[in-house]
């Protein structure tokens, strides 16, 4: 165990007896995120109540030296919130809405607020938090800001980053610092979009302000089904050429709908349907119907057999239920579930989803699409049995032939999952040891010890040669 | 050195000339095509890397809606190669459009379409940057989503070159809207903060969002051939239902005038070649306190202001003046902002920069970048914006 006997004592001191977590039977719980490939099992968790003991302990925690691994929902789906053998410091208990203020429409509220919560809270103001991660219902603000999470409408409304006023931080050090500025400009380097998608490397959110966005007054979701894949990715190129900007637009393909129509999610999707486009176009009412119009005929032009809007609002809420829910549908399907992210400039989706089939075919394994269509956000996912190792090795090969070709085509290996332990590995395929390197630089001025998730984002001989080059070579002289 | 102006032709070449900089500790600064040169903070060093022939779009599908340039390249190059497509960067800072794009980004500029599309750090997906050890660094990438790795592409947006050269960029588009209408809503008050106020509840309660509303001080409109009173400036785009539906719907905040959408490139170049030009910025439900102090300060010393109100920030353009009793007058307001109040300086005689300069908890993760990016401090040594 990589971390001192007595720090359990001291933590239980801090956040009380029955918040501390030590034996291993209890710590199963925490060996996996939302990415079930992965086990790290921590070497301690615990779980703070209150800003004052989370402060408390990361001082703990510097004062000790030791690494740790902070942790919202544990949704994420890169294995980035694992702990191996290193402390796990879980905040959903953090669950303070701290203000809410209408007039400037943003919100103050602790790390552990769950993302769909703070929409509800903002309800009355005629208020929502625009970024819409999938597992919206469980996921947590502080989990949002360390991954820079999407979701759907992120097409329309910009993901997180877009949506974080400031934050208040603590480094690993344990010192407190405040990134940006609530209520005006902030000069000097962006630190606060440095921290967001930093991936828990950087250190712990206190509370974050964010902004908050106007309901549309209107509303239209369209569900259109084609024949063909290939139909539906012409449909999404010409939709994105054409300027109209969807709040979201999504694909699903024939083996996810109909895993989504056999579970409890069951939205009314058409089964025999080779793809399904969900498409959704809100704002003003004025004006709004003619863009629907241009949308269904670009969709009936790219061979949708048909169109329908949704009716009503329930009607509305159970197609997106479906896309919602779709990974959770595909547990009834396999005992493992592999879910990548990777994004590919729009013009070359059709041709990246013929490359992805043919892929399946050649290493045996059923991909399924479900995906962030609009951005040109693929999820491929493959569903198998974890205990097959031979099944198990060719899943991971075609994966890897998916990655390597989403790069060679000019896209890159994840678009809100972030990398974790689950995309290190492609990391040098995509960026080059310079870009490493600076990153490296970079992670070492908010964590020159590198406890705050270490392992993570960036391959670790990468940061040994960052000690060789440019800063080194300035300091040397 | 001093006083030497290197202009490479290549990355590989900025690259020598960094490194060959940093290992005799020889500052630069860092140029586009120079049209911004006074903005920042006056640069301690006279010998210039001037990235102007890093000139040229490197990649541009429309179908993408991106378009990768070098560094170099003028936004008014941008905006030829686009428009031929119906597209537009939607980056309007103000100035000249022989700006580069890599000043643009790296001094994170920005003007009225703003208020729709936000700032530099919302356009940028990746860049291709030389840092002050010489070393290249691409981060980022030339999708619209990305999160692989740590977001070297927000930290060098806005550093004012201090942590690197921009040799390349890559930025988001967006599509031309089928109509654009500009209108000047006249307000009928003749208290400023009533104006500003009325104005501002109007853009946060509407289901319209305008992609610019700008509003402008009486010496402004004037200069732009309106009527010498303060008016609400905002551009309307989108179909044609939704421009009438919007237009109505202004209509029953002020008296409505439609004019030329050229308005928007005259109000970019409107401020004096040698101004001092400042920044204010507060919640934005204090548009009117805002207004007020903004006003308030512009025509002390005989200047214009203009204040992007959803975004809760107000431009004051001063005239050049070196007369000191006004020069520590203006010392006075910035060492003491109106509360509520953070000023922001764009462009400054130099003895007015250090006034703007705060205690802030970031200081040491602020030296830290500069450290890690910049060893030697060669880059644009003592510039605005900048850890200093």
């Amino acid at each position: 165990m990589s971390v001192s006997p007595d720090l359990a004592q001291m933590l239980r001191a801090i956040a009380g007896a029955h918040r501390v977590l030590a034996r291993p039977g209890e710590l199963r719980a925490y060996e996996s995120d939302g990415l079930p490939g992965y086990q790290r099992r921590p070497a301690i968790a615990v779980f703070p109540g209150s800003r004052d003991e989370t402060i408390a302990i990361v001082r703990l925690l510097a004062e000790t030296k030791t690494p740790f691994v902070a942790r919202g929902a544990g949704t994420g789906l890169s294995g980035g919130a694992l702990a191996d053998d290193v402390v796990l410091l879980g905040l959903h208990r953090l669950t303070r809405i701290l203000s809410i203020d209408g007039e400037n429409a943003r919100a103050v509220v602790e790390p552990g607020v769950v993302n769909a919560s703070l929409t509800r809270a903002a309800t009355p103001f005629g208020l929502h938090y625009a970024p819409d991660p999938s597992s919206q219902t469980a996921c947590t603000i502080g989990g949002n800001v360390a991954e820079n999470a999407g979701g759907p409408h992120c097409l329309k409304y910009g993901v997180t980053l877009n949506h974080i006023l400031a934050l208040t931080v603590i480094l690993p050090s344990g010192e407190i610092v405040t990134l940006g500025n609530a209520d005006g400009e902030c000069d000097g380097y962006d630190l606060l979009g440095a921290f967001i998608g930093s991936e828990g490397c950087f250190g712990v959110v206190l509370d974050a302000t964010v902004r908050l966005v106007r309901n549309p007054q209107a509303v239209r979701t369209l569900l259109a089904d084609f024949m063909a894949v290939d139909g539906a990715a012409h449909a999404v190129s010409a939709i994105i050429a054409s300027g109209i900007v969807p709040a979201a637009l999504e694909m699903m393909d024939a083996p996810t709908i109909q895993a989504v129509e056999a579970s409890i999610y069951a939205a009314g999707y058409p089964v025999d349907a080779a793809a399904i486009l969900l498409i959704e176009l809100d704002g003003a009412a004025a004006g709004l119907d003619d863009d629907v119009a241009r949308v269904e005929d670009f969709c009936r032009q790219a061979g949708a057999r048909a169109v329908r809007i949704a009716s009503d609002p329930a009607d509305r809420a159970r197609l997106w239920q479906g896309r919602k829910k779709a990974f959770g549908a595909m547990g009834r399907v396999s005992s493992h579930l592999v879910v990548q992210d990777a994004v590919v400039p729009r013009t070359r989706l059709p041709a990246m989803l013929a490359e992805i089939t043919r892929i399946g075919i050649e290493q045996r394994v059923k991909v399924c699409n479900v995906f962030h269509a609009g951005d040109g956000n693929l999820h491929p996912n493959i569903g198998y049995n974890g205990n097959d190792p031979a099944e198990s090795a060719r899943v991971h090969e075609a994966m890897t032939l998916i990655m390597h070709a989403c790069i060679a085509a000019g896209g890159t290996i994840t678009g809100e999952h972030g990398v974790g332990l689950d995309k290190l590995p492609y990391m040098e395929a995509l960026f080059t040891p310079g870009t490493l390197s600076a990153m490296c630089a970079l992670r070492q001025v908010f964590d020159p010890d590198r406890r705050s998730n270490p392992g993570k984002v960036v391959p670790v001989h990468s940061c040994r040669e960052w000690h060789a080059a440019p800063s080194a070579r300035g300091k040397t002289e | 050195m001093s006083g030497s102006s290197m202009m490479p032709s290549s990355v590989e070449s900025v690259i020598d000339l960094v490194r060959a900089a940093h290992d005799r500790r020889a500052p630069l600064r860092v140029v586009g095509s120079g049209t911004w040169l006074d903005a920042g903070r006056p640069c301690t060093t006279a010998a210039m890397l001037r990235l102007g022939a890093l000139r040229g779009i490197v990649a541009y599908e429309p179908g993408d809606l991106t378009l990768t340039a070098l560094g170099g390249t003028t936004l008014a190059e941008i905006e030829s190669a686009t428009a031929a497509e119906g597209q537009w960067l939607t980056l309007d800072p103000f100035g000249a459009p022989s700006g580069t794009l890599g000043a643009t980004v790296a001094s994170s500029s920005w003007g009225p379409l703003a208020s729709a599309f936000g700032t530099p750090r919302d356009h940028v997906l990746g860049c291709e940057f030389v840092t002050g050890a010489g070393d290249l660094v691409r981060a980022g990438g030339r999708v619209v989503k990305n999160v692989a790795g740590f977001d070297l592409v927000r930290l060098v947006t806005g550093a004012w070159g201090t942590l690197g050269a921009l040799t390349e960029i890559t930025v988001r588009l967006r599509a031309r809207p089928e109509l654009d209408r500009t209108l000047i809503v006249t307000i009928d008050d003749n208290s400023p903060s009533n104006v500003a106020h009325t104005a501002w509840r109007w853009l946060r309660a509407s289901d319209f969002t305008p992609l610019a509303a700008e509003l402008l001080s009486p010496g402004l409109s004037a200069a732009l051939g309106l009527e010498p009173r303060a008016c609400l400036a905002v551009r309307l785009g989108g179909n044609e239902a939704y421009v009438h539906a919007a237009t109505e719907a202004l209509a029953h905040v002020g008296e409505l005038r439609e004019v030329s959408e050229k308005l928007w490139p005259m109000l970019a170049q409107s401020e004096p070649v040698a101004a001092m030009t400042l920044r204010m910025s507060v919640l934005p439900s204090r548009a009117g306190y805002l207004w007020d102090n903004a006003v308030t300060l512009a025509e002390r010393h005989g200047g214009i202001a203009h204040s992007t109100l959803v975004r809760g920030v107000a431009r004051c353009i001063l005239p050049a003046n070196d007369d000191p009793t006004l020069l520590s007058e203006l010392r006075r307001s910035m060492a003491t902002p109106p509360e509520g109040i953070t000023m922001v300086g764009e462009r400054l005689p130099a003895p007015l920069w250090p006034v703007l300069d705060r205690k802030r908890s970031t200081a040491k993760l602020l030296d830290g970048v500069r450290d890690a990016f910049d060893p030697a401090h060669i880059m644009n040594p003592a510039t605005a914006g900048a850890a200093t």
